[in-house]
């Protein structure tokens, strides 16, 4: 599990939700997952990024009459991606600035992939004002960058101070402080920070 | 939330992406990745101006980067 970026896609979430009404911004992401490959199609995935933008001021009309539309037809039908595109672009026209996070996009269906980034791409063009994160594994970066060629690339690598960070949280919470000299827990950080940068 | 409401998230999307942030948030540690949103990259993606043609910020990273380093 690329656990890092994933934790950096919940910290960019955080950090855009810890200031979205000041800055008067609206956040929709979504994680994917391996385990989750088959019920993430691109579909749901415009569903629940829809989901999270409305939750906050209300359902709009055009939605309700949307979902009662649906309802009365075949007994009661699903939205399609077209529709779904079709509200998602309204909604974030209503809204003054949306961004959207997806994590792990190499971790959903290869079959899904193109028609999810087509879909995004669909969003910047008709809201060019619509701030995208992404996060993958480093193959994924040509995936992207087929869709958007403007994209910025960060690469994550192991970063010292995260690590530090890290170890000497663990080593704070040690349940047997008593245990261990300073000579040891400064040897411990050297020591893990050494054998990390040879990785 | 009333039972329609409900019904129309529902009908939208079966995914609930809310619980899994909630998980993912948790395991963070204070100071774990505040580097990233101190490059430039990422400060002008965040407050890229309207027709800013760079709208869209990619975080490559290999599976295992990171925590899992250190079992």
């Amino acid at each position: 599990m690329p656990l890092t970026a994933r934790i950096i896609s919940s910290l960019v979430i955080d950090s855009l939700c810890d200031r979205a009404q000041e800055d008067n911004i609206a956040v929709a992401g979504l994680y994917c997952d391996f385990l989750s490959q088959q019920e993430q199609t691109t579909t749901h995935i415009m569903g629940a990024l829809l989901k999270q933008l409305v939750s906050r001021g209300g359902i709009p009309d055009h939605l309700r009459e949307a979902f009662e539309k649906g309802k009365k037809e075949f007994g009661g039908r699903a939205p399609r991606l077209a529709n779904l595109m079709g509200m998602l672009k309204i909604v974030i026209a209503s809204l003054p600035r949306v961004f959207i996070c997806l994590d792990a996009l190499d971790e959903c269906l290869p079959k899904h992939l193109p028609e999810l980034l087509g879909s995004l791409r669909d969003i910047t063009r008709e809201s060019p004002r619509t701030r995208i994160f992404l996060t993958g594994r480093p193959h994924a970066r040509e995936d992207v960058q087929r869709y958007f060629l403007n994209a910025v690339v960060i690469p994550i690598s192991p970063n010292p101070d995260d690590i530090r960070n890290y170890v000497e949280m663990r080593l704070d919470r040690d349940s047997e402080p008593e245990a261990m000299s300073n000579d040891l827990r400064v040897d411990i950080v050297r020591v893990i920070l050494e054998k990390i940068s040879n990785v | 939330m009333s039972n329609e409401d409900a019904q129309i998230m529902r009908w939208l999307s079966p995914l609930e992406p809310n619980n899994r942030h909630q998980g993912v948030s948790s395991e963070r540690f204070d100071g774990v990745g505040d580097w990233l949103l101190e490059t430039t990259e990422f400060r002008e993606w965040r407050c890229g101006e309207d027709g800013d043609d760079k709208p869209i910020l990619f975080c490559s990273g290999n599976p295992g980067v990171g925590k899992t380093y250190l079992r």
